[in-house]
This record gives structure tokens, sequence and C-alpha cells, in this order.
């Protein structure tokens, strides 16, 4: 839910920040840094939140300094504003949202505390002392979509999707792209639950796609129950959020992973050191700049094979490969980037079209 | 011929929640009670299954005590109905919202989220299970094969018991029953423990034997729809159980379809369930059989001595 709307919202949100005036001066903290992050869901949730809880964890040591949290914050005002404002009162003035729910209220807010900085994950509004930030998921699904190639024996891969939105349609072609790069022709399977969080159809999803030959099971949804029925049933999976390993250590062969502190640990040194002027457009992260990582490789993949991977992974952290690049064709044989084109991040969000290789329904 | 094998294999698992639900629901709302609270008594076995087993390791101990705890917290229904007497359809309602920050605040402070259980063995009746295209039916875990047996049971002590006939009595005049000797507030709370009972064990059923494993408000709707499906039914077991099985199927095939590539609009199939869940209720509402399957009081308080 919380990253669902993002991608209509975000080409708007870039809109509007051209418009309103960029302060030159820039944000500098009033007294020392405190920092105050706000979870949407429990820190034990096994996914989202928990990797940012990780990322604390890790800036904490990183950075010296304690960071405060509160969990299970609702996507509501109501419960958004008492929670930053005590944070506020008790000093913080840099304050981290982790959900797309989250971003009017940060919006206002900001503008009601000049001084604090705000930074939210998934959110979709910007501001001179206001940043949202999500990943590039379909960098590391690319990846994962390598190891699902390689860990196939049939080349009939499967994918459990959320919702039929650009930014999770980005991370289904981008897994099939990978699994090209492995097996030309490997096709990637997808079902659509409709919903982030229902490990019931989630795993019906699961076993029909099992039942109709898929050996590898990929996913971008937000529970573990792909990776488990994989496990179950003798095949292998690529998981999504955490390293899944921890569900299914015999199925699942590589996960895409959140490592939201590699890019934090520099956005926060920024607006340590003074004059902190946050992108109008907020950040869209590569593998680059952090964001989205993988966890690789479980069982079934070569040795040859899991260098390739990480081959791959090395150019996309040194910002040498573009997924997204031309010439890249959809499987109706549209031109969607010219040669020395890369897709820009507008048509990203509203991506409803699919390479070839990838079945699915509408 | 994969698809139908599996879509059929796959009915019951989807099935057997909507047929629990709504029989505990029947058995409730026979006895004049009108019960709205299933969704929220689903979170609370399903919770409380996978915390039991978790504690316990023991998949019956679950699933009783999935029944033991959305029994217990019914008597907090029971008590606004019977005793207080407030409107049952705003209690249901509170009921549920209760129940889904109950089970997440529990679930989350126990650290029952995202962890995996290994439910029960699927037993193979054979030679059912050999047969062509439905034999995945016949392959399925203990608790599948009962549910016919439990509703053998509810219908026979409906119909053919005292008890039975005192509650559906309570629920269809509660004051000549009343006149007649019967403690109809007593009735009414079995009623709702009992209907609680079995909606928890349709909550566990998600949560520890299919889904086998638990996050915060999992059921997903699926309490509301085992309440259309009582109307649907008209108070009817059997048609209930039919009607689970119908939304079972719709359930099963929709995963089905897209594995197998089928085109389909994507958002025409996530709307499917609900649409034919209004289909269906306009159906019922068109169709004005004699009035009589809706039990005569459901959704009166009980006050006596009281003309209503």
């Amino acid at each position: 839910m919380k990253k669902m709307i993002f991608s209509a919202c975000l080409a708007l949100a870039g809109f509007f920040g051209l418009i309103s005036t960029v302060n030159a001066e820039g944000l500098t903290l009033e007294g020392p840094p405190k920092i105050a992050m706000l979870y949407i869901s429990p820190t034990n949730d096994g996914g989202w939140t928990q990797a940012f809880d990780e990322a604390r964890q890790r800036l904490e040591k990183d950075l010296g300094i304690k960071i405060q949290y509160v969990e299970s914050v609702p996507e509501s005002a109501s419960a958004i504003r008492p929670a930053v404002e005590r944070f506020i009162k008790r000093g913080a003035n840099i304050i981290i949202g982790t959900a797309f729910g989250y971003s009017d209220t940060f919006k206002a807010l900001s503008e009601e505390y000049p001084n604090v900085a705000f930074l939210n994950g998934s959110g979709t509004t910007n501001g001179p002392n206001l940043l949202s930030f999500y990943g590039r998921t379909y960098e590391s699904q690319y990846l994962c979509g390598m190891a699902a190639a390689a860990a196939s024996k049939t080349g009939k891969l499967g994918f459990v999707a959320a919702n039929p939105f650009g930014q999770v349609n980005w991370t289904i072609n981008a897994y099939a792209m990978g699994a090209h790069e492995i097996n030309p022709d490997a096709t990637v399977t997808v079902v659509y639950t409709g919903a982030w969080n229902d490990p019931t159809k989630e795993r019906s999803a699961t076993k029909a796609l099992i039942d109709q030959g898929a050996d590898v099971i990929g996913q971008h949804v937000d529970t573990p129950t792909p990776q488990l029925v994989a496990q179950e049933n003798g095949v292998y999976g690529t998981g999504h959020h955490r390293d899944f390993r921890e569900f299914a250590p015999k199925a699942t062969v590589c996960s895409s992973v959140w490592v939201w502190d590699r890019f934090l640990k520099t956005e926060l040194e920024k607006i340590i050191a003074g004059n902190w002027v946050p992108n109008p457009n907020g950040a869209l992260l590569s593998m680059q700049e952090g964001g989205t990582d993988i966890a690789c490789c479980g069982p079934n993949i070569s040795e040859e094979e899991e260098a390739k991977i990480m081959a791959a992974r090395d150019k996309l952290l040194k910002g040498e490969l573009q997924i997204y690049a031309g010439p890249l064709y959809d499987q109706d044989g549209n031109l969607r980037a010219a040669e020395g084109e890369v897709i820009p991040d507008p048509e990203l969000w509203q991506m409803d079209w699919f390479v070839d290789g990838v079945i699915t329904q509408q | 011929m994969t698809l139908i094998t599996s879509w059929i294999g796959n009915t019951p698992e989807f099935a057997v929640p909507f047929a629990l639900a709504a029989l505990g629901l029947i058995i409730t709302e026979k006895s004049g009670v009108l019960a709205l609270g299933a969704e929220g008594l689903m979170l609370v076995g399903a919770v409380a299954g996978i915390g039991a087993y978790l504690t316990f390791g023991q998949t019956a101990v679950a699933l009783v005590m999935a029944m033991l705890a959305a029994g217990v917290v019914s008597l907090l229904f029971a008590l606004m109905v019977l005793v207080m007497r407030i409107n049952q359809v705003i209690s249901g309602l509170v009921l549920v919202f209760f129940c889904q920050g109950l089970t997440t605040l529990t679930g989350t402070l126990m650290g029952w989220t995202n962890q995996p259980v290994p439910g029960l063995p699927a037993i193979a009746l054979w030679p059912l299970s050999e047969l062509p295209y439905v034999g995945r039916f016949f392959v399925q875990n203990l608790v599948v094969y009962l549910v016919p047996v439990i509703f053998l049971i509810a219908v026979w002590a409906l119909n053919r018991t005292t008890p039975g006939l005192r509650l559906r009595a309570v629920g269809e005049n509660p004051q000549a029953a009343d006149a007649a000797g019967i403690p109809v507030l007593g009735y009414r709370l079995a009623a709702i423990v009992i209907g609680s009972a079995l909606i928890g064990l349709a909550g566990a059923f998600i949560s520890v034997l299919s889904t086998k494993l638990w996050i915060s408000n999992m059921t997903a709707g699926r309490g509301w729809i085992a309440v259309a499906l009582v109307i649907f039914a008209r108070w009817s077991p059997w048609k209930a159980l039919a009607g689970a099985l119908l939304f079972g199927c719709i359930e099963a095939l929709i995963p089905q379809l897209a594995a197998s590539g089928i085109k389909l609009s994507q958002y025409f199939v996530f709307m499917a369930p609900y649409a034919i869940t209004l289909g269906v209720m306009i159906w019922v509402a068109a169709a004005k059989r004699e009035n009589r399957s809706q039990p005569g009081a459901l959704g009166t308080p009980f006050i006596r001595e009281e003309r209503t």
C-alpha cells in the first residue's frame, strides 16, 4: 500500500518542485543533530520496516549518533503529527519517515518546522527541507532474474507480484531481461495478487505457477510466502525486501534487499554539514547511490554463473550499467527506448508494457 | 489439463474457511442474534492458532486454542448484545475493529509475524485420489475431510435435537420460547460461543493449515464474504456449504488463469469475487421466495415481559 500510488505522483511532485523557489541558502541545523524515525509497521515485520530498522542500527554505528524510533505509525495525519511533534519537542531536528502515506503530513509539517530536516522513504512530496526517496528496484531485481535463470532447469520462471503498476512492472521487465542474460529463452509468467500482504493469495499464486511448470519463483510482494511454498515443493525462488534465506534457506537463491543506510549515511552527513539543499524532484536511488542491493547466491547456482551475476552487480554499483537503455522494444514490437537513450523516470513510473518473454494477463 | 486439476485441487483450501465461518454465523443467527463480527473472530482464531502452535508445537492444540480464543472473545460480544442490549449491527462492527487491533497488537508483541509452521500433512483418499481431473480434490488435510462431518452434526443438532429446536424457537419468537420456559439468553449465549468457536476454527484454518504463517489482518475480508454467504444461503447450512464451494472455486481459479497465461483484464479478475457476491445478493433479493428462512427475531434484543 505504502508504495502504491507513489508512481503516479512522482511526476507531479517533480513538477511542483520546479515551480517552488529553491532556497539557495539551504538548511543548516540549529544545534547538534538529533535523528528520529517513524516506522509504518513493527520492526519485526520480516520485510520493509525491518530493513529500515537494520539500516538504523548500522547508521548509529557509522555516524556515532543514537537514533530514536517509533513503530507502527499508521498512514493518517492524526497518528503521524503527534509522533513527529513529540520528537521535535524533545529536540529532534532530523525526522525520517518510511511510508507513502506520510507524504502529505510530512509536507505540512516541513512547512511548519522549517528548521527541521524531513526525509521520507517511498514518499512523494519534496520541499526546501523535505526529501522523499525510493530505490530503483529494477536494478536488484535484474540481478535476481539472472540468478533465477541460472537456478532454473526448464527456463520457466514464475513471478508473484502485487499490483500492475509502474514500480511493480519495472521489476518484472528487469527480471525477464536479467533472466535473458543467462538463458535467452527464459519466460517469466506473472500472477498479480492485487495485494501487498495477502499470504493466502500469494500461496495459491505460487502453487499455480509451480503446477504450470515454473521452477523458480520471483516475487514483488511483502511476505516470504512464495519462498516458503517454493521450498515445500522443492523448487527455487528469489526474495524481495530482505535476505529471504532466513525463511527458506533451501529455496531462496537470491534476494533484492534494501540498504537504506548507504544512501542515508551520505545524505545525513550532508544535512549535518549544513546548507542542505534537497533534490526538488526527490531521490530515486540507483544501486550506486544506495537503496537496493542483492543477497546472493543461494543453492543451485554454479560458480561461473555467480561470477556473471556479481560482474553485473559491480557494473551497477559503479553506475556503468543502465537496465532501461535502448534499443528496447516491448513485446508488441513498439520501440520504447532508442539506441543510446535511457527511459526517463516519469515514463518508468508509468510503465504498462512488457518485454518479450513476460507472460501476463491484461 | 493442469489448469483444471490444479484448480479443483486448490478449491477446498479456499472453500473451507468460508464454509466453517458461514456455519458458525448460521448457528449464532438461528438464535436471533445478528452476527457481523466474523472477520474479527477469524482474525482471533488465526493469531491464536499460530501463537498456540509456536508455543506448544502441536497442530491439534493450535486448532483447539483458536476455537477457545474466539469463543472467549465472543463473550464480549455477548455481553454487549445480550446483557447491555446494544444495537447488534454496531456491536458486530465494533467487534471487528476491536479484534483487528487486538490481534495485530498480540501477534506483533509476541513476534509471531511471518513465522512459518508446518500445518498438517495431506491425506490421499484412495481410490478417489487417482481419478482424472478431480483426483487432487481428494488429497487434502484432515480438517478438510472433517468439514462435511461438522456440517452433518450441526444440521442434525439444529433440526433433530431438543436443544437445537429450542435454539431455533428462541430465534423465531423469543417471547413464546420464554413463555414455554426456555432460557432465551442462555440459548443465545451458547449459540454465540459455539458459532464463534467455529469461526475461530475458520481463521485458524487460514493461518495454521492453509497459509502456514501469520501476518496482521491476514483474513483480508473473507469474514465479510462469509456474512454475505449466509444471506445467500438463506440460513441453510447445506446451501452455505455449496456457496462456500462456489466462492472457493472462484478464488482458486484466479491465480490459475494468470499462471496459465490466459489473457483477461487483471482488474476484472480482482473484482470478480466481490462482483459475484453482489450479484448473488441481488438475485436472492429479487427471487423473494417465502420469507420464512430468515430467523424471525434476527437482530432484535430480547427484553422479558415486553411486547414487540
